[in-house]
C-alpha cells in the first residue's frame, strides 16, 4: 500500500497542473467562505427594505454551526468539481502518456492500478477534510464568544459528511475517466453531467406530474450533495421555509459510498476487460 | 546440454475485429537466446509482444514465462521496450526510472547505471518532453535494462535513430545478451535481425511462416541439399570443402551451407573426382531471404 502511494506521489509531486488545480480550489472554496456571509447579509438587507419589522444581520460562522455552513460550502458543485477534475486529468493521462501500460508491463496488476488511484483519493480527502477542519476550527473560535469545549464537538461530524462528499465526487471523476479514457472527452461529460444533465433528470423526476415520490434524491451527484444539505443560518429558515438539518445522517453518507462501490467494481470489470 | 526455455508460446490467436493480428503462433524462446521476431508491418509482432506482456487478451491459447504461468512477478523479471517510449512528460528520466524501480520492487541504485550506458546521464535532470525521439528511445531501453532483468524484449529497438544511435543500441544488445541476458526483439528489419539474432522467427499476417537458427532460416551463404548411397564419404568430403560452413542432417539429404558462392556443377565435379556418386543435389539460394524480401514486397 505504501508502494503504490510511493509510486502516485513521483506521479504528481512535479506535475504543475495538478498544484495548479488544487491551489484553485483552495482559492474558491476560501473566495466563497469569505463572501456567504457578507452576501446573506446582503440579501436580508434587500429583503429588510419591505419589511416593517427588519431582520437581524446573520453570523454564520461560530460555534457549533460553523461546521455545518463550511461543510455546505465546501462540497457545493461549483467547489467540488476542482478534486474531481484533478482525479480525472490523472487518470486520463495515464492513458494520453501510455504509462498505464508500461506500468503493467513492469509489473503492476490492473487491481494495484486502480487501488493506487483509489489510494491517492483517499489521501486527498483526508488531507482536505483536515485543513478544512483546522481552517473551521480557527474560523469558528475568533468567531465565537463564550466557548466550551461541547460547543465545539457538537456538529463537527459535518466534517466526516465533507469527506464522505469530497471522496465520492472524486470516485465519480474517476470513474468517468476510466471509461472514456480521453482527458477532454471525460472533463466535458463529466462536467455536463453534473451541471447540465443531473439537475435538468432533476427537475423532471422531481415534477409531481411525473412521479409521486422522492426519487430524484437518489440521482448520484445528488446524494452527494444531499449530505449536507443546507448551511444552518436560522433566518432562511424564517424567511424561505426549509427544514434545517441537525446532524449528518448516517444513511445519506451510505448512498453515495454505495455508489462508489458500485462504480469501483463497474471500473474493475471493464479493467480486466479491456485491452491496455 | 538442455537449455531452459524461457519463454514458451502455445497456439496464440488473437483477432481484432476482422483482422486475425496473430493466427495460431506457437514459439519457444531458450535461455541465453537472441530471438528475432521478424515480420513485416501488421505481421502480428506488436501484438504477440503485447500478449505475451499480458497488455491484451488472446482469444485462444497461452504462454509460459520461465516455466510458470505469466503473472506480475513474471513481468518484473523482464524489461521491455514496445511501439513508443512511455513515460510522464513532466518527470525527469531519473524520477521516471524511480517510478519503474518502486514497481518492479527494486532500489534505486541501478539508475546512474543505465542512464550511463544509454548516454543519458548528463541529462538525467530534464524533463522527458524536452528529449529528441533518439533519447527518448534511449530512455525507453534504460528502463528495461533497470536491475538487470532476465528476459529484454525490444520492439522496434533502432526505429527513429540516426545511423550513430542505431550502431550504439545494437552493440549495447550484443554487450547485454553476452552477460546471459535472453533477448526477444521484433523487427521487421531483416538486416537488423541477421546483424543480432542468434534465432528467428518470420512472421507474417499473423502465421509463422518459418522459424530457427538465424544462419540456417537467415543464411546469406547459399546452401545444398546433398543425398549419397556413400553417406559417410560424402560428408567428409563435403566439410573439407574450402567455402564449408555448417552442416544439418535432414530425414532425406543433408543440408550443407557455405560461406561463398559455390556453383552446383563445381560440387558434382569434386564428389564424382572422390569416387562419390549423388543420388540427390539441390541447390537452395538463399530461398527463405527472398522468400521474406517477397513478402515485404506484397505488403507495399
Amino acid at each position: 500500500m505504501t508502494k503504490l502511494l510511493k509510486i502516485e506521489f513521483k506521479k504528481i509531486l512535479t506535475y504543475k497542473i495538478f498544484w495548479i488545480l488544487i491551489g484553485l480550489y483552495f482559492l474558491f472554496l476560501s473566495a466563497g467562505i469569505a463572501m456567504a456571509e457578507f452576501m446573506i447579509n446582503n440579501m436580508v438587507d434587500n429583503t429588510n427594505k419591505h419589511l416593517p419589522i427588519p431582520i437581524p444581520h446573520v453570523v454564520i460562522y461560530f460555534f457549533p454551526w460553523v461546521w455545518q455552513n463550511i461543510a455546505f460550502f465546501a462540497s457545493i458543485r461549483y467547489v467540488l468539481i476542482f478534486p474531481a477534475m484533478v482525479m480525472i486529468i490523472l487518470i486520463t493521462n495515464e492513458y494520453t502518456f501510455k504509462t498505464i501500460r508500461q506500468n503493467v508491463i513492469n509489473g503492476m496488476s490492473k487491481a494495484e492500478f486502480l487501488a493506487s488511484k483509489l489510494l491517492l483519493i483517499l489521501l486527498i480527502s483526508v488531507v482536505m477534510t483536515v485543513l478544512l477542519s483546522i481552517g473551521t476550527l480557527i474560523l469558528g473560535i475568533s468567531n465565537t464568544s463564550d466557548i466550551s469545549l461541547a460547543m465545539i464537538l457538537e456538529k463537527s461530524t459535518f466534517m466526516l459528511g465533507f469527506f464522505v462528499s469530497i471522496l465520492s465526487f472524486q470516485i465519480f471523476a474517476l470513474f468517468f475517466g476510466f471509461l472514456f479514457r480521453n482527458t477532454g472527452l471525460s472533463i466535458a461529460l463529466f462536467t455536463l453531467y453534473v451541471f447540465i444533465a443531473e439537475p435538468i433528470l432533476y427537475y423532471f423526476l422531481k415534477s409531481p406530474i411525473v412521479f409521486e415520490n422522492n426519487i430524484s434524491t437518489y440521482l448520484p451527484v445528488n446524494t452527494v450533495l444531499r449530505v449536507t444539505e443546507y448551511p444552518a443560518i436560522p433566518v432562511l429558515k424564517q424567511v424561505m421555509g426549509l427544514n434545517l438539518q441537525d446532524s449528518v445522517s448516517f444513511w445519506a453518507c451510505c448512498i453515495p459510498l454505495l455508489y462508489s462501490a458500485l462504480m469501483i467494481g463497474v471500473v474493475y470489470r471493464i479493467l480486466l476487460k479491456r485491452d491496455l | 546440454m538442455i537449455l531452459e526455455t524461457i519463454l514458451s508460446v502455445n497456439h496464440i490467436s488473437k483477432r481484432f475485429g476482422k483482422i486475425q493480428a496473430v493466427n495460431d503462433l506457437s514459439l519457444d524462446v531458450k535461455r541465453g537466446q537472441i530471438f528475432g521476431i521478424l515480420g513485416p508491418n501488421g505481421s502480428g509482432k506488436t501484438t504477440t509482444l503485447s500478449v505475451i506482456l499480458e497488455l491484451i487478451k488472446a482469444n485462444k491459447g497461452d504462454f509460459q514465462w520461465f516455466g510458470q504461468e505469466p503473472s506480475k512477478e513474471t513481468r518484473k523479471r523482464i524489461g521491455s521496450v514496445i511501439e513508443s517510449p512511455n513515460f510522464f512528460p513532466y518527470l525527469s528520466p531519473v524520477n521516471n526510472l524511480k517510478i519503474v524501480a518502486d514497481i518492479k520492487d527494486f532500489g534505486y541504485e541501478d539508475i546512474d547505471r543505465v542512464l550511463n550506458l544509454t548516454g543519458l546521464y548528463e541529462r538525467r535532470n530534464t524533463r522527458f518532453k524536452t528529449f529528441s525521439f533518439g533519447m527518448k528511445q534511449r530512455l525507453a531501453i534504460a528502463s528495461a535494462l533497470l536491475g538487470n532483468p532476465d528476459v529484454l524484449i525490444l520492439d522496434e529497438p533502432t526505429n527513429g535513430l540516426d545511423p550513430q544511435g542505431i550502431a550504439q543500441i545494437r552493440e549495447l544488445i550484443l554487450s547485454v545478451a553476452g552477460q546471459g541476458t535472453t533477448i526477444i526483439i521484433a523487427s521487421h528489419l531483416l538486416d537488423e535481425v541477421q546483424k543480432i539474432c542468434s534465432h528467428v522467427a518470420v512472421l507474417d499476417k499473423g502465421k509463422k511462416l518459418f522459424d530457427g537458427k538465424v544462419s540456417e532460416v537467415l543464411a546469406v551463404s547459399d546452401s545444398f541439399e546433398l543425398s549419397s548411397l556413400k553417406y559417410g564419404a560424402l560428408k567428409e568430403a563435403i566439410t573439407q570443402h574450402p567455402a564449408f560452413q555448417s552442416l544439418t542432417e535432414e530425414k532425406h539429404y543433408i543440408l550443407v551451407y557455405f560461406k561463398d558462392p559455390v556453383k552446383a556443377e563445381e560440387l558434382n565435379e569434386l564428389f564424382f573426382k572422390n569416387g562419390i556418386i549423388l543420388s540427390h543435389l539441390t541447390e537452395r539460394k538463399r530461398s527463405l531471404e527472398q522468400h521474406f524480401l517477397e513478402l515485404l514486397d506484397d505488403n507495399k
